[in-house]
């Protein structure tokens, strides 16, 4: 059960996200963001309830989308805004203008942008703690579309066999860019993975971050008890289009409409209201924090300089 | 001894054919025909022919080719998992394709390709099927509709979604069976073309020859379900396992399959559990697998079991069986001896065939299959 600060900052860490995700699309409309812009808009509570439930020695790789998870596991908004930025102050000094960045020593694996070629590499991760007994779980994340790619296979049956402590989160947001789900696959019931491949499966409402937090603390239990990986399908959608991009957000109106009805902030608000979890004013200084914290990381990356054009030289190969 | 072709009955299921999606269930069962097991004698004696013959065959190459250094490249046979190949093609029609694997020299057979020409093959000779190119399975034949072996496993299930796709548009009545191992199955390609070939529905039937090792690997090593066909769930596709040296077995559940594809119903995924007899090739001893796994599938041999059914049904007596087996032994035989006087190719013929070229019979290349 979580207690009222646990679901004070999963609160926090949705709104959060959200304000950052909202701030980065006004960041492009101003030309201050250059390259490609990837919201989760409608999928934060999968993000943040799955990250939120993780241990400090777990891994974590998280696909273009996840920036919660990213500030979950202490990514700050100021490294994000001024990676979006291309500024020399980002985790990867400029050299990329999306979220392609991790850093092992917080646990995050950087996001592939080749969807489905993370799995493989987190079932070596999830491989490698098993084999070193660090009793850690590797989570990672894939797509409904990414769900049919070859290396999704591979990683996933290399984990069921070796029985390597991984979860994997298929975000069912039923929309592969622009194929809906039933043109892509013929196995549109996700469940059904789990037992084509041997491994524990569970399915949540992935816009109930309660749920999903919950499911994932059932689905590392697994995991660290040695019956090896876990499927988590969280159903959702993608209930805004990317900037620049707003009509490849494909899905019919009405089903945006019907998802927006369930957006996972409100529903998330209306749980801790009703269930008297959190006061207007608790909810208005959570939602000060975020913005003033979001505010002040904007200024930080638009200060920042971008990088001298010797660095891109290094970072190529390993330095000490 | 030629066989006869077997007038092959059109089998359109009607119950529950409709066009509503098909369930993760194993295929329905058949209605029995009033022979013996629904299997006419014709065709009795030919699946039995075309077992012995595959046995013949790759006894001749692997056991006293190989040993006698004539054969140029590595040899991989399919002693034991014989009633697989033979039992699912032998109920292809001739515009069927097949996509086999180098298991399944029983489909080769059956598809019309020669032991005299297979021999030529593993012998590097001028009228193998490769024309001398390749000494090794990797052979075809675009007019038989038999494509070419291809060696990274699993790499023809994709191909076989294509193939079923392109009759799929072109609204042809025909279907293509594709075959691989139990290790292919854990492979990336293998679920891209599943997922391909179910999502769009085309008519396939995908065979595994679950042989229990992948090279070296035993089944709990490179999987984590039980049954290969528990992954058809993963692709609302029926999965069914079935004894894999019982020819009948395998007649009668492809036969299902083969119609579900020709009605418009989609690919099934069948699973055929039989043992491989041999190291993974002839220069493996299999020291990894037990031997007892041996023994146990030596009693259940799929010819032998195959051959007592024929006698105690009377449809073949002991005695006509053997004059099948004599006759096969004298075809290899002269198979033998004509491969071996097939000559070796000039070297100047190896730049031929690398490019589309008119499509002369056997050569496995695109065009007009």
């Amino acid at each position: 059960m979580l207690t009222k600060t646990q679901l004070h900052e999963l609160y926090y860490w949705l709104l959060l996200n959200r304000t950052l995700e909202d701030r980065v699309v006004s960041l492009h409309r101003a030309g201050k963001i250059f390259g490609t812009v990837y919201t989760s808009r409608g999928q934060e509570a999968v993000s943040v309830g799955t990250a939120y439930a993780l241990e400090k020695e777990d891994v974590l790789a998280p696909m273009l989308r996840n920036s919660g998870a990213l500030l979950v596991r202490g990514f700050k908004p100021g490294e994000i805004l001024s990676q979006y930025m291309g500024k020399s102050t980002s985790p990867t000094g400029g050299r990329a203008c999306h979220l392609e960045m991790g850093d092992l020593q917080r646990g995050v694996v950087a996001p592939i942008a080749v969807l489905g070629t993370l799995v493989p590499v987190v079932a070596g991760m999830a491989l490698a703690a098993r084999m070193r007994k660090l009793g850690s779980v590797a989570l990672s994340y894939i797509g409904d579309g990414g769900a049919s790619t070859t290396d999704f296979h591979e990683g996933l049956n290399l984990a069921a066999v070796q029985k390597a402590p991984m979860i994997l989160v298929i975000e069912n947001n039923g929309w592969a860019l622009s194929t809906p789900t039933r043109l892509q696959t013929s196995g549109t019931n996700f469940m059904t993975r789990a037992r084509a491949y041997g491994v524990t499966g569970f399915e949540v409402d992935g816009n109930d971050v309660v749920q999903v937090y919950e499911t994932t603390r059932k689905a590392l239990e697994c995991a660290r008890n040695g019956q090896g990986p876990a499927l988590i399908v969280a159903n959702t959608r993608r209930t805004g289009g990317d900037p620049g991009q707003e009509d490849v957000l494909s899905a019919p109106k009405a089903e945006v409409e019907e998802w927006k009805a369930r957006d996972p902030i409100r529903l998330f608000e209306k749980y801790l209201t009703e269930g008297g979890f959190m006061t207007a004013e608790e909810r208005n200084s959570i939602s000060n924090r975020a913005r003033s914290e979001v505010d002040s990381a904007t200024e930080f990356a638009d200060r920042s300089a971008f990088p001298d054009g010797r660095q891109a030289l290094g970072g190529v190969y390993h330095e000490a | 001894m030629k066989p006869d072709r077997v007038r092959r009955e059109t089998t359109r299921r009607t119950a529950g054919a409709g066009r509503s999606r098909p369930q993760a269930v194993p295929l329905a069962p058949e209605e029995k025909a009033p022979e013996a097991g629904g299997i006419d004698d014709a065709t009795h004696r030919r699946m039995f022919y075309f077992m012995a013959l595959t046995r013949e065959l790759e006894d001749r190459i692997e056991r006293k080719l190989y040993r006698q250094g004539k054969i140029v490249g590595g040899v991989y046979v399919g002693r034991g998992q014989e009633a697989i190949g033979v039992a699912s093609c032998i109920q292809t029609r001739p515009e069927d394709v097949i996509c086999p694997s180098h298991r399944d020299l029983g489909a080769f057979l059956i598809r019309g390709m020669t032991p005299r020409r297979i021999l030529a093959q593993y012998m590097g000779r001028r009228d193998g099927y490769t024309r001398g190119r390749d000494g090794n399975m990797h052979m075809g034949d675009m007019q038989k509709h038999v494509i070419p072996f291809v060696s990274m496993l699993a790499d023809n299930v994709p191909i076989a979604a294509g193939i079923g796709m392109s009759f799929k548009i072109r609204r042809e009545p025909r279907v293509v069976l594709c075959y691989f191992g139990d290790g292919a199955t854990s492979r990336g390609d293998w679920h891209e073309g599943m997922n391909l070939a179910c999502v769009q529905r085309v008519p396939a039937v995908f065979i595994c020859n679950n042989n229990q090792y992948a090279y070296s690997t035993p089944l709990n090593q490179q999987m984590a379900v039980e049954n290969v066909a528990d992954r058809a769930v993963a692709y609302d596709i029926p999965g069914e396992v079935v004894d894999g040296n019982d020819v009948l077995a395998v007649y009668h559940s492809t036969r299902r399959a083969i119609a579900r594809a020709r009605d418009g119903l989609g690919p099934s995924l069948i699973e055929c559990r039989t043992f491989r007899m041999t190291g993974h090739s002839a220069h493996d001893d299999a020291g990894y697998v037990p031997r007892e796994m041996f023994e146990e599938w030596e009693s259940r041999d799929p010819i032998k079991k195959h051959q007592q059914h024929l006698v105690e049904h009377g449809i073949l007596s002991a005695e006509e069986l053997q004059g099948i087996r004599k006759d096969i032994v004298r075809e290899i035989d002269e198979a033998v001896e004509w491969a071996e006087q097939s000559p070796y190719p000039d070297p100047e013929e190896c730049l031929q065939g690398v490019y589309q070229e008119e499509n002369r019979d056997g050569l496995p290349m695109g065009g007009n299959g």
